[in-house]
């Protein structure tokens, strides 16, 4: 499956936009820009895609107060900006175009985050990426480390071809922020399935494990919530090498947050959650039984964590009966562990006795 | 030695000193940090009370340096009358000498403690003498003079002294009155809430008419602080006359004080001499009620028909004591003061009328100021005073506080958790208590007592400042919407015109029939300025209409009537509706069309217009303006209307207490037909209060 968009399509839906804003004008009415409700109340499951979306509500800002209508001359703004990057094949990061949007006049940015939004908008009224404008996020991607072969454009144009277990150093292969067809492609695979796994501690301690090789898989650093681009990725070694996507992350009400933004999509992206969520992706632990299960050492829940739990209770993302049970054994026993804490029993009984046993439930076995 | 003399003969030993040391927590000394502001304090009011006696504006320079150890050398200088090289002892060297000590009005202190204090602090912590410079005009030289207290037998003692001429440090001119004082004393320096630097800028804020200046240097010279408050007024409070004491205000002691000291033979005349709200009428009934013969003679009176005295003094209607006792600063000045002290963006006043409790005449004023430097987060600042003085301690148990905290001040637009407390915000309140009879918690004179009459008035002009504040809040929302609007359609629509135009490489869109979109208001915006060359403050007042429709209106503003302030370079013409308030009635106004009318005021100041309220007639909202009440206006008119009739009857009223005086002068000496012949002479203008004088 591809997505992307030609140069033109995106200019046009960018055009969309200012279009909206001028007929309404011709017509002695005041600008708008319609864009869908983003709050947790328009987010439904879509069953065709197997993934979260935004519902059908619609909300039309327009330019009636000074608020909304800096927003539609900021999103002008970057239409611009944006259709002469892509003229002149040049990428930039949201703080890049926040800096540069000092020269906008009254459309300037106040802060980054109003700049990120207005970009998002953008994506959400165009059905674009925000590859697709050239916008890059600050956030590095991933690291990947396993026996995978990927081919990446270099910066010259040229196609490198990268295994990431024999040409990548300890720290795996870097994924660039822009994981589509024209910039990387997924070239050979010999592995049984994919884990990705959310500290930096544990990835670190499988890869000196030699896990990888020994479990025929591909290690995944998520590096916490993981961004769009490693997303993306995992969702195309899902979709194209047909692998098992497990989700390796601690036992905390957070964590079972990333699992639902990788599974499901997170709800700051719910507008393209059908090219980035991998609905196949499996939550393998750590689990509250697995804290009992392994006599794991364990933490207090604080205020803040069973206020996350209460709220995940109710998450659509999260209302199977399999999560529904571990969410309220979770708030019963009190307890959260970190994954880490399999340390308990030696530097090798992750990989020796913990993972085995788990992928074994899974009919995993090596 | 028999004990009981050896007791007697040490009692006599108890000297000053020890008085001292053991009553130095309510004479202000209690702490090392608080013995220097206690000193600032007794000079700098000695300083503007001696300057308001001789109606001198008062320059008052006050210099801290840091010694070794916990010492300081605090020097003060005023440019007061000086003090007589015969008085000198005597004003530094006695306690409880204090002239004012009998007198009721309002004063500053009400103690002779006072500097003597300071001075005898010096010598007891530093071993230090007091360095006095004292010029007064008629002498062509001033007295250079070093002061002691000999603690045995209360007095001062000289030494050095000499004359010279005094040449001014700064300016080095010869001074031509004044006094410098310079002495060392134990004492720490701090800044903060409770320090010398609060003290004088609170000091400066209800003295307008001084000119304050402090400096403060550490052992080697350099500043540690430095600040200077300038008079913002040439006008001296106003003399206060003495008053006798009223009735309901005298204890058993003073009563019985003043009958032994009585010089009158008959008691009626030791009524109505002695006190103030006393008629004829009155003291014969007080006589009744305590069952005493009009003729007995004052000094023969016993306790017990004192008491009886006292007892009646409630039963007998009586007239209130005269206000003329008490010095305002008046509204116009604190918020003078205020902005003088406080950079701030509102500021609202209110002096009320006198009050009397319990015999005693009373005032309250109350100023309020918002926004600006000040800051938003934790409790407003509240500055008390009692007679000009600044109460710096005890603030939680003081009436005045407690008058501020009782007001929902929620309603008026500041933080009140729970209605509870001093309120949040970035603002200030001012509090002054006048009065001939200040209570006090304590000796230490920090905390105003519990007094219901006197909460009640603080808190109506709480309530008074708090409108103010509310109107003041809701005009800057509405103008920060109209600001808001007037940005969006002039500047950020034209831009989303062009860019998007651009974008698509289409024609510009007509914006006008958009804006009336937009707005969809009319929009009412007010500019205050001054005009240099004419000494006119200006305000310009513009009416947008931007809606789809005409508009006609008239404007009213609110502008400072009164006494030498007059409207003019108002081309528009207008007619006054009230006292303080000029229409102009306004052309019809198109849709997308504007209009400004402008005018000065001449006879202010620069900065003392900065607010005009403006109102409209006519149909739908004016952002930016208020409708006006045409009841309220209605009443306001036919009260303006009453005041000037009466104006025109005030002639002859006014003779009334004169003739009262010279009516009671003639009854002291027997003449009583010519009382009544002056009673039906006037008969008609009397009202029921003042019948009772004359019968």
């Amino acid at each position: 499956m591809d997505r992307q968009k030609t140069k033109e399509e995106v200019i046009d839906a960018l055009h969309g936009v200012a279009s909206e804003m001028h007929d309404k004008m011709m017509k002695g009415n005041p600008p708008t820009m319609t864009l869908p409700v983003r709050s947790k109340s328009n987010i439904g499951f879509d069953k065709k895609l197997g993934v979260y979306k935004y519902g059908k509500k619609k909300t039309v800002r327009d330019a009636t107060s000074l608020g909304s209508a800096r927003q539609l001359l900021r999103a002008l703004h970057i239409s611009e900006f944006v259709e002469g990057m892509i003229s002149d094949g040049k990428t930039s990061t949201l703080r890049e175009m926040y800096y540069i949007s000092e020269g906008w006049g009254h459309g300037k940015f106040s802060s980054q985050n109003e700049s990120n939004g207005v970009s998002e908008d953008l994506e959400i009224v165009t059905k674009c990426l925000r590859e697709d404008f050239g916008l890059r996020p600050e956030e590095d991607g991933a690291r990947i480390i396993g026996n995978v072969t990927f081919e990446e454009r270099n910066r010259r144009g040229d196609w490198m071809r990268i295994n990431c277990r024999d040409d990548v150093g300890d720290s795996g292969y870097g994924v660039p922020y822009n994981v589509e067809s024209e910039k990387l492609r997924m070239v050979e695979e010999d592995i049984d399935f994919v884990m990705a796994i959310e500290t930096g501690g544990m990835f670190d301690r499988l890869v000196e494990n030699g896990f990888d090789e020994e479990a025929r898989c591909a290690l995944v650093h998520l590096k916490g919530q993981p961004a769009r681009s490693t997303r993306r990725i995992m969702r195309r070694m899902s979709d194209e090498w047909n692998k098992p996507i497990l989700v390796f992350a601690d036992c905390d009400p957070w964590s079972f947050r990333i699992y639902a933004s990788i599974a499901y999509g997170a709800i700051k992206t719910a507008h393209i959650s059908e090219y980035l969520a991998t609905k196949e992706a499996t939550y393998l632990g750590i689990t509250a039984d697995d804290i009992l299960a392994y006599d794991l050492p364990s933490d207090d829940l604080t205020k803040q964590d069973l206020n996350a739990l209460e709220a995940e209770l109710s998450d659509p993302r999260f209302a199977t009966g399999w999560w529904q049970e571990q969410i309220q054994l979770m708030q019963e026993i009190g307890k959260k562990a970190e994954q880490q804490s399999l340390a308990k029993y030696g530097l090798d009984f992750v990989t020796d006795t913990y993972l085995p046993e788990k992928l074994a439930t899974m009919g995993i076995t090596y | 030695m028999d004990p009981a003399e050896r007791l007697a003969s040490k009692q006599k030993q108890i000297s000053i000193s020890e008085f001292f040391e053991k009553n130095k927590h309510f004479l202000g000394f209690d702490t090392l940090q608080r013995s220097i502001i206690t000193a600032v304090k007794e000079a700098v009011d000695n300083s503007l009370d001696a300057c308001e006696e001789s109606r001198i504006l008062p320059e008052i320079r006050v210099e801290i340096q840091r010694l070794k150890g916990d010492r300081l050398r605090l020097i003060t200088q005023d440019n007061g009358p000086g003090i007589p090289r015969e008085d000198i002892e005597n004003v530094f060297g006695k306690f409880l000498l204090g002239s004012r000590f009998h007198a009721i009005r309002q004063t500053r202190g009400q103690q002779g403690i006072g500097i003597t204090g300071v001075v005898m602090y010096g010598q007891l912590t530093a071993g230090s003498k007091t360095k006095v410079i004292s010029k007064i005009s008629r002498d062509s030289s001033a007295v250079f003079v070093e002061l002691g207290i000999d603690t045995r037998r209360n007095k001062a003692t000289k030494s050095g002294e000499s004359r010279d001429i005094w040449l001014d440090e700064k300016t080095s001119e010869p001074v031509p009155h004044g006094l410098k004082i310079e002495t060392e004393m134990r004492a720490k320096y701090q800044r903060g809430r409770q320090s010398v630097h609060q003290y004088l800028r609170m000091t400066s804020i209800v003295n307008p008419h001084a000119s304050i200046s402090l400096i403060v240097r550490d052992r080697d010279g350099s500043t540690i602080e430095e600040d200077e408050w300038q008079r913002t007024t040439d006008r001296l409070p106003r003399v206060v006359s003495e008053i006798k004491p009223h009735p309901h205000g005298i204890q058993l002691g003073s009563l019985q004080r003043m009958l032994r000291e009585a010089e009158e033979r008959k008691m009626t005349s030791f009524l109505r001499h002695n006190f103030s709200g006393v008629s004829m009428r009155a003291a014969r009934e007080i006589l009744a009620e305590a069952g005493l013969d009009e003729g007995r003679s004052p000094k023969r009176i016993s306790g017990d028909d004192a008491q009886g005295m006292i007892n009646a003094f409630r039963k007998v209607k009586l007239l209130s004591p005269p206000t003329d006792c008490l010095s305002p600063i008046e509204d116009l000045l604190i918020k003078k003061g205020l902005s003088k002290a406080i950079d701030s963006r509102f500021a609202s006043t209110i002096t009320r009328n006198p009050k009397v409790t319990q015999g005693n005449p009373f005032q309250i004023e109350v100023g309020l100021v918002f926004g600006g430097d000040l800051s938003a987060d934790g409790p407003i600042e509240v500055l008390r005073f009692a007679n000009r003085v600044p109460l710096m301690y005890q603030q939680g148990g003081c009436l005045l506080t407690k008058a501020l905290e009782a007001v929902d001040w929620k309603r008026y637009g500041l933080d009140h958790p729970g209605g509870k407390g001093i309120p949040k915000g970035p603002a200030a309140v001012l509090i002054h208590l006048a009065s001939t009879n200040v209570q006090f918690t304590s000796e230490a004179k920090e905390a105003v007592s519990d007094n219901e009459e006197v909460f009640e008035e603080i808190r109506l002009a709480m309530l008074e400042v708090g409108r103010g504040l509310k109107g003041h809040l809701k005009k800057s929302s509405q103008r920060k919407k109209a600001r808001e609007k007037f940005e969006l359609i002039n500047i950020i629509l034209p831009e989303i015109s062009k860019k998007s135009s651009e974008i698509l490489s289409r024609d510009e869109p007509d914006l006008a029939p958009i804006i009336t979109r937009i707005m969809d208001a009319v929009f009412c915006e007010e500019e205050m300025g001054w005009d240099d060359e004419k000494g006119l403050a200006t305000c310009s007042i513009t009416i947008y209409n931007y809606t789809a429709r005409a508009r006609a209106y008239t404007i009213l503003a609110k502008w400072p009537e009164g006494d030498g302030t007059a409207i003019s370079d108002n081309p528009l013409g207008g007619a006054k509706q009230a006292k303080g308030l000029w229409a102009w009635r306004l052309d019809t106004l198109n849709p997308g069309t504007a209009t400004t009318i402008h005018f000065g005021v001449s006879g202010l100041r620069k900065g003392e217009w900065s607010d005009a309220e403006i109102f409209y007639r006519g149909n739908g909202e004016v952002i930016g303006a208020s409708k006006i009440d045409e009841k309220l206006l209605e009443e306001l008119r036919k009260s303006e209307a009453l005041e000037a009739a009466e104006a025109e009857l005030e002639q002859p009223k006014e003779t009334i207490p004169q003739l009262k005086e010279r009516a009671e002068d003639s009854e002291a000496s027997q003449a009583r037909p010519l009382v009544e012949g002056q009673t039906s002479l006037f008969g008609d203008f009397t009202t029921k209060d003042e019948m009772e004088v004359d019968e």
